[in-house]
């Protein structure tokens, strides 16, 4: 099967700052993928490239065949791309139900209209749905700024879900969560759509493990090791990078 | 609320029948028209987080192209002698067309960089017409005549207030359509709306000439009003005046936007007729102190204007009500 993301030894140079040094990854549409890693070991960058947030020094991005190392990120969602951000990046402004309204009409390219009609009724309903999925159905028309914390992140993952894209990257959904927000999380994650290609950024083991299929491990800028769940938890090698013995 | 501003409608709309024709013409359709231009300040600001200085420009280039082509012979400018309104539609044609392009330049940047960015418009703009005579005088358009349907003042009052009431319920509603939304979207976090698939810059942009728009219909007012434009009218004075205007009223709130139109409008008309005034100096000449010093003092009152400050009092009132 022809990956539905592939990257191409990227580099990524902020100045004399390495934060990638030629990765190459394919996903299989479906796949399910964690990314792990110590900070700053170039997760996030790497997430930043797929999604056309930043443009790679060197290498190439090739989504579903599609050339896409320059275009920028707003060509992502109509290739059925779709992420969320670390720090949640919500409208602060805006209500629940407006959040979410907006990433239905960025993916649809309705961005225009001055008017109201009965397309914009419909979306404002689906994105009420949507709402219901992550449990925000009581916050709709809370302003996205007055959330608590674990709700902006629900609310950060229904702006993806709702676009219904093919490929979703996660940066850290769980980062800041309760046990049993996580909890939620991860039943979340695995009720979405199974031919949905997930990539997920998480530091917290149980959450990676649990809805991987496999894992990549990353240190300063390279992927240091890939493989299943069970492989990457047994690997010392993984163990020496997360708990830092070499050069100590 | 709604209730509130229809009462206030109607009150203006009464208002010549009970007011003299000085506080009516004068007065209130200056603020109508200062009101109209800083509402586009307000609307950039409060929806797109962006503040521009060159919204005053707007209002002068729609003067300026509505002067040249309307007037025919021996008065200054170009002498295109068009049909009025066909001048009116050219002056807003061409200023929409101005903002759009501006706009589209200062797209990619925010905050300072797009409040110096449009202050710059504004500076080229003046010098534009400053230094294009053919274009702009010399010494500024004079005799310039209003289409014959506003022929009487108080009809230029009543198309300023309507104008006013359009603009106000307008911005209001693009508020909540997909347009509004994704500009307050840009405003909050223009990399999450480009990830969302959303054309940041254009966006930035086409709101730009849409309050280019609105501001030239303000421009279109004050020509007719005051009969004549020249440079000096939008030189980094008056630019300034407009947003302090805006700031007067509440930078975030549209109302504040007349608001603050009327109580400079109420400064400038009438500071000189209160009595001992001249004793404590404050002479026309410093005017402009006068207007520093209310700035100043509902700056620390309270940064959101005086919208904030009727919140506030409101807010009081609610609370001490049984």
């Amino acid at each position: 099967m022809t990956p539905v993301v592939q990257v191409h030894d990227v580099t990524v140079a902020f100045g004399g700052l390495h934060a990638l040094r030629g990765v190459d990854l394919d996903i299989a549409p479906g796949e399910r993928l964690a990314i792990i890693g110590p900070n700053g070991a170039g997760k996030t960058t790497l997430f930043n490239v797929i999604a056309g947030d930043i443009a790679p020094t060197t290498g190439a991005v090739v989504i579903k065949g599609r050339d896409c190392t320059h275009r920028p990120s707003r060509h992502r969602p109509r290739l059925g791309l779709a992420r969320t951000y670390q720090k949640a990046r919500t409208f602060s402004g805006l209500t629940v139900c407006e959040n979410i309204y907006l990433a239905l009409a960025g993916h649809r390219g309705r961005h225009r209209t001055l008017w109201r009609s009965a397309a914009d009724r419909r979306m404002r309903q689906e994105a009420a749905q949507v709402a219901g999925q992550v449990w925000l159905s009581g916050q709709l028309d809370v302003v996205a700024g007055e959330l608590a914390h674990g709700q902006r992140r629900q609310l950060e993952l229904a702006m993806a879900v709702a676009a219904q894209p093919d490929v979703m990257l996660l940066d850290e959904p769980a980062s800041g969560l309760s046990r049993g927000e996580r909890e939620r999380l991860v039943e979340l994650i695995e009720s979405l759509d199974e031919q949905l290609t997930l990539l997920l950024i998480e530091h917290d083991m149980e959450v990676a493990f649990r809805v991987a299929q496999r894992v990549i491990v990353m240190a300063d800028g390279r992927q240091v090791m890939a493989g299943s769940p069970d492989q990457v938890r047994a690997d010392p090698h993984v163990h020496q990078i997360y708990l830092g013995t070499e050069g100590a | 609320m709604k209730l509130a501003f229809a009462c206030l409608v109607f009150g203006l709309a009464l208002l010549p029948a009970v007011a003299t024709p000085f506080f009516v013409n004068f007065v209130m359709t200056q603020t109508l028209i200062l009101g109209l231009a800083a509402a586009t300040i307000v609307f950039l600001a409060k929806y797109g987080g962006m503040i521009s200085l060159a919204q005053l420009l707007m209002v002068g280039i729609a003067g300026f192209m509505y002067g040249n082509a309307a007037l025919d012979g021996g008065a200054r400018g170009l002498n295109l002698g068009w049909h009025p309104w066909a001048a009116a539609g050219f002056a807003i044609l061409v200023t929409t067309l101005v903002a759009f392009v501006l706009g589209a330049i200062a797209s990619r940047s925010t905050g300072i960089y797009f409040l110096m960015l449009t202050l710059v418009y504004g500076v080229i703009g003046y010098f534009v017409f400053a230094q294009i005579v053919e274009i702009s005088g010399p010494g500024g358009i004079t005799s310039i005549q209003r289409p014959e349907l506003l022929g009487p003042p108080v009809l230029l009052y009543y198309a300023g207030l309507l104008l006013s009431v359009a603009a106000y319920a307008g911005f209001r509603a693009l508020g909540r359509t997909a347009f509004g939304l994704a500009l307050q979207g840009v405003r909050d976090d223009p990399v999450r709306m480009a990830s969302l698939g959303f054309n940041v810059p254009l966006h930035r942009a086409l709101a730009f000439a849409l309050a280019g728009f609105v501001a030239g219909l303000a421009g279109l007012l004050n020509v007719w009003w005051n009969g004549q434009i020249d440079p000096a009218s939008i030189s980094i004075g008056p630019t300034l005046i407009l947003l302090i205007i805006a700031v007067i009223g509440g930078i975030s709130s549209l109302k504040g936007a007349w608001l603050g139109a009327f109580v400079y409008v109420l400064v400038l008309t009438y500071l000189r007729d209160l009595p001992l005034v001249d004793r404590i100096g404050l002479t026309e000449a410093r005017f402009n102190t006068v207007i520093g010093v209310i700035v100043l003092m509902i700056m620390v009152l309270s940064p959101e204007g005086l919208t904030g400050i009727v919140h506030k009092i409101r807010k009081q009132f609610g609370e001490t009500r049984p």
